[in-house]
């Protein structure tokens, strides 16, 4: 093995959405060149399938947004009314910021997984398997059924969560009938339910790390902490971020936790509710589809330009 | 420290006896360090450094295992807990689980619910359907996200950045936006109540190309150089050079996708009319009613329901956990 | 050669769009196209018993597809040719998917519809009227309740019969009672005799965390029933206007609020968290307003054998709200014959006797309703069936879950205390009359 091929033509390291010209030096750029059709040959079942089944629905979702939709049909043109009505409605902001709220809940889940994951991993710990198969149960968990559980644990009067804080002094509060506390305690649902997953990502990123950058750290005197620090973490970046795109993506998603846990009829809703909630309450309930419509195109653009911002800001903070 | 450490990591790898023997991929890969360590590539190959590879830690520094046994115990029964208590309520009666005051036990174990699951759920017929959509599913994502991964990441073709937005951006919006849109375009082509109606829309996924693309990315490029310098076309670098190093990463794609396809509610649940064409996820939310709920019941269809991929995950984890870690060849 | 190569691929992308857009453009005036008024009934003849058809049913209750079930062998015997399948929706799911289904005009041929979501199918030409099998006699409206035939009937136009009828009592606990040292009220009690209990009781028994009563934001049966007997309504004016700015609804609400603020009843927070059946099935409440349906949950718990039922106490006048579920035939149907022949089977007595005697449900058809009474003999059920003759049907109106949700964001604040009844009522009735003006 010769010294040329330890420094490597490094490849476009960085997920981004420009194009691979940016990277690659000359030689490659040759080799590339020569593909012709095989980049669309290869992209167009995807893009055939997204063509039919998702470029119509947001067509017509855009212009829905642009009419007044009567409940089964019939439309009225009626220009930027709706996006004006959405801009001043407190209850989009209301939205967006339960949506938010929980969305930083949730990725706290992130560090508390790498630490997780950390630990899973030390070496020769017995019933590793056993660990990881409960930390990953809540992942596969029927969603409405393990709703209903959480129900009875946050119930204010008699549920399990109170009555162990009664025990340390502390009076819950009702969770899901207070607000402020409907939020968290689906953020915390939310956590429970993602943690496994993350844990699995991070620490399929940790075994990767070749142990042999640890000995020379230690050789280099360097404290468990500190290797930590500068081995693990930096090294571990690329797999943190793959987490906080997915992470945050589904939870702009935050719907179905919702309506399990809370309820259809629960008077919080009008100021816990998230945005896809928000949206199916004016599109299945008020049955106001064209302004369900626009609330659906604030939803895209916002997704996209939060996941636009992270393959950004990415460059700065993922180890190439 | 990088690129001594790289040079600390290639010496002892080429000074290992073991690792001689591996194969020449996971020597190249050697070579190239920082690349291969991004997340969900093939890591180094071969026994040696696998068993090297799986202790996060150099092994001899014997550290004390209570920390992790008590959090991890911890953390695993708080993770496991609302499924102790979902068995608990599947063995009792409706008024034991209603009453207010939880009742930590049951009076007598009603084995009977599990029955009443078969009883009331065509459940065999659903469990099938389940298993058909989420294969069909699987293979289908598994095929065209690896495809489209591979031609984001490692082909140049004019807009393909604004392509690749453009997908992530209308796959990451939530589905509800598009229901009935979608259902209209399934009714048109003839789809409604077929596994190809429930399945369609869910085959294409943002994750999924987002995800093989990142694991192309950091697939070593030389491998590639070398196939095309050999006179094989792109299709042939894609299915016998890279698609074999990308295996971990289909591996999570495939896990995340089994997954959310068995628990999906909406979507099967408005597709499907009858109700032994539903998936199990759908089925179970049939048993809630509107002003009555047999909650036992309820709760022994979801265990029920959640037992198969429960199983395949334990007996497949070593597998799957493993094959993230390392490399796909032998 | 990239370049070039690459535009015979763009152009077949952009061959694709074309055709999806055309396809789209053809969704949509399907889909403009369905708007409209009522649908107008076609000729009815009733279905020949050799007729050969494949017919769906939706429904939403699981619990009752045993009784479905019976009846469709009874159907059977009549139409051996006509193949029933029974779709069953979860209730949370069932209406977002009925909208789905009827934007694209594939609704079941038969299927289930309520009172809050009745007006907007018909007035939007989604469902058959049945006046076809009303005049050619093979259904006859006067077997039924009143209140609730008029419930599916929009601009006299008659769309369907109730299948199943409930109405609201006062389940009582006649344990709690004597534990609290309490005497039972008698049938004829006021509203000033059941605040008296309530607080009294929850006084008794506070150690214990059990209450005398219980409101909540379940409308049909607590706050409706109490502005009805205000002599107050919800929706006036035939669907123009809200009930609710008026001294009688105040009233009605206020009885609630009065309810909550004496101690007689656990919080709104608490309701909401728990609600009031659920305090009553575990034995915590004393005295709970609910439906007739509570029947089969009583029956399983630990208080039935000491549970019995009471008439609800009096306001100015006596009422109780009505409601009861129908079956429609959907406009679109392609097999509207045999759906008809369904709908006139499951509303003739024959049917509606098998479903009492199972036990689901309280049929609506008069007189079939003993085997409701008689399936719990030590309760007075038959206090749900004479409440009929002063029921009043729920309030509904076009879009109904719209001002349903106004409701739901308003009252707790009114029950709680938190803000002045009046004030609430005012701001609500003025809220929803906008909404039913925009209907």
């Amino acid at each position: 093995m010769s010294d040329d091929t330890i420094t490597p033509t490094r490849p476009p390291a960085v997920p981004a959405t420009t194009p691979p010209a940016a990277q690659s030096p000359a030689p490659r750029r040759r080799v590339l060149q020569r593909d012709g059709a095989w980049p669309w040959l290869f992209v167009s079942p995807l893009a055939a399938g997204i063509a039919v089944f998702f470029v119509w629905p947001v067509l017509q979702t855009a212009y829905y947004s642009f009419t007044t939709w009567g409940v089964f049909g019939g439309s009225t043109f009626t220009g930027l009314a709706n996006y004006a009505r959405l801009v001043v409605d407190p209850q989009l902001w209301t939205a967006l910021g339960n949506t938010l709220v929980y969305t930083g809940i949730v990725l706290l889940g992130v560090p508390l997984a790498v630490w997780l994951a950390s630990l899973l991993n030390t070496p020769g710990l017995r019933f590793a398997s056993f660990y990881r198969v409960l930390f990953f149960l809540p992942y596969v968990a029927m969603p409405t059924a393990i709703a209903m559980v959480w129900r009875i644990i946050f119930n204010g009067d008699f549920g399990v969560l109170n009555y162990l804080l009664g025990r340390v002094g502390i009076e819950g509060p009702y969770w899901i009938s207070t607000p402020g506390a409907a939020n968290v305690a689906v953020a915390l649902v939310g956590l429970w339910s993602s943690l496994g997953f993350a844990m699995i990502i991070l620490g399929a990123g940790l075994k990767s790390v070749p142990p042999e950058l640890y000995e020379a750290a230690e050789l280099d005197g360097a404290t468990p902490w500190r290797q930590f620090r500068s081995v693990t973490v930096p090294l571990l970046t690329p797999s943190i971020f793959f987490v906080l795109i997915i992470t945050i993506i589904s939870s702009f998603q935050l719907f179905d936790l919702q309506f399990a846990i809370l309820g259809s009829q629960n008077p919080v809703l009008p100021k816990s509710l998230s945005l896809v909630y928000f949206f199916y309450q004016q599109g299945f309930i008020a049955n106001d589809k064209g302004y369900a419509a626009a609330i659906a195109m604030f939803i895209f653009v916002l997704i996209g330009l939060v996941t636009l911002l992270q393959f950004r800001l990415q460059k700065k903070w993922v180890q190439s | 420290m990088t690129d001594r450490a790289a040079q600390v990591r290639s010496a002892a790898v080429l000074s290992d006896p073991q690792t001689l023997s591996t194969t020449p991929a996971a020597l190249v890969e050697a070579a190239t360090p920082q690349e291969a360590r991004r997340e969900g590539a093939p890591r180094s190959g071969g026994p040696a450094r696998a068993r090297r590879a799986s202790s996060g830690r150099p092994g001899r520094r014997g550290r004390s295992h209570v920390v992790p046994h008590l959090v991890l115990g911890v953390g695993g029964f708080l993770m496991a807990f609302p499924f102790l208590w979902q068995i608990i309520m599947s063995l009792s009666t409706n008024a034991e689980v209603q009453s207010v005051t939880p009742n930590l036990w049951p009076a007598e174990l009603q084995w009977q619910n599990y029955v009443a699951v078969f009883e009331r759920l065509p459940f065999l017929d659903q469990l099938r359907t389940s298993v058909v959509v989420t294969l069909v599913r699987t293979v289908a994502q598994i095929v065209l996200c690896t495809l489209a991964g591979y031609a984001f990441a490692r082909m140049r073709f004019r807009g393909s950045g604004v392509l690749l937005a453009v997908i992530l951006s209308i796959l990451m919006v939530p589905s509800q936006v598009y229901l009935i849109s979608q259902y209209q375009i399934v009714q048109n082509l003839g789809w409604l109540d077929t596994i190809a109606g429930i399945v369609a829309p869910g085959l294409f996924s943002a994750f999924g190309t987002f995800l093989m693309r990142t694991a192309f990315l950091a697939l070593p490029a030389e491998l590639e150089e070398a196939a095309r310098l050999d006179g094989a076309n792109p299709f042939q670098v894609f299915s016998r050079v890279m698609l074999p190093l990308a295996v971990p990463s289909i591996s999570v794609l495939a896990i995340t996708t089994v997954l959310w396809s068995w628990n999906e509610l909406l979507w099967p649940l408005v597709v499907s009319t009858y109700s032994d064409r539903m998936p199990l996820s759908a089925g179970l939310a049939t048993l809630i009613g509107d002003k009555t709920t047999d909650y036992p019941v309820v709760m022994a269809a979801s265990l029920l329901a959640m037992a198969p991929v429960l199983i395949a995950f334990i007996v497949l984890q070593r597998r799957v956990i493993d094959g993230l870690a390392h490399s796909g060849l032998k | 050669m990239s370049r070039p190569s690459s535009a015979p691929r763009r152009g077949v992308r952009r061959g694709l769009s074309v055709v999806s857009a055309a396809v789209g453009v053809a969704l949509v005036a399907a889909g403009c196209s369905s708007a409209g008024g009522p649908a107008a009934a076609a000729d009815y003849e009733a279905a020949p018993s050799d007729l050969s058809a494949s017919i769906t049913y939706g429904v939403w209750d699981q619990a009752q597809v045993a009784a479905i079930d019976a009846n469709l062998e009874g159907f059977a015997e009549l139409y051996p040719d006509i193949d029933v399948s029974v779709n069953v929706t979860p209730y949370a799911d069932y209406f977002t998917k009925l909208q789905t289904q009827a934007s694209s005009d594939s609704l079941p041929d038969l299927f289930w519809l309520n009172g809050p979501n009745f007006q907007l199918y018909a007035s939007n030409g989604k469902i058959e009227p049945v006046t076809g099998a009303v005049e050619a006699g093979d259904i006859d409206t006067g077997d039924y309740p009143e209140a609730l035939v008029d419930l599916y009937s929009l601009d006299d136009v008659q769309y369907g019969v109730p299948k199943d009828m409930d109405t609201i009592g006062v389940w009582v606990n006649e344990a709690l009672f004597e534990q609290a040292g309490v005497p039972l009220p008698e049938a004829d009690w006021t509203w000033d005799d059941f605040q008296e209990t309530a607080a009294t009781i929850s006084e008794a028994l506070a150690s214990e965390g059990a209450y005398g009563g219980a409101g909540g934001m379940d409308g049909q049966t607590t706050y409706y029933d109490t502005i009805f007997q205000a002599g107050g309504e919800v929706v006036a004016d035939d669907g123009t206007a809200s009930g609710y700015g008026t001294p009688e609804a105040e009233e009605g609400l206020q009885f609630w609020t009065d309810l909550i603020a004496s101690g007689g009843s656990p919080s709104i927070q608490q309701l909401t968290d728990t609600p009031a059946d659920q305090w009553f099935t575990s034995g915590k409440l004393a005295m709970y307003w609910g439906g007739s349906w509570l029947n089969a949950a009583v029956s399983d718990s630990p208080v039935s054998a000491t549970t019995d039922v009471l008439p609800l106490p009096a306001g100015e006048e006596q009422a109780t709200v009505i409601h009861g579920v129908s079956n429609v035939v959907a406009a679109s149907s392609e097999n509207k014959q045999a759906a008809q022949a369904l709908q006139v089977y499951l509303a003739s007595e024959e049917a509606q006797q098998q479903q009492g005697d199972l036990g689901a449900v309280i049929p609506a058809f008069t007189g079939t309703q003993q085997g409701f009474v008689d399936s719990a003999p030590d309760r007075d059920l038959q206090v749900f069936l004479d409440a009929v003759d002063y029921a009043v049907p729920l309030p509904v109106s076009k879009n109904a879950a719209a001002w349903n949700a106004l409701e739901n964001a308003d009252l707790p604040g009114a029950f709680s205390g938190d803000e002045p009844v009046a004030e609430v009522a005012s701001s609500l009735g003025e809220r929803m009359t906008a909404l039913l003006e925009k209907e």
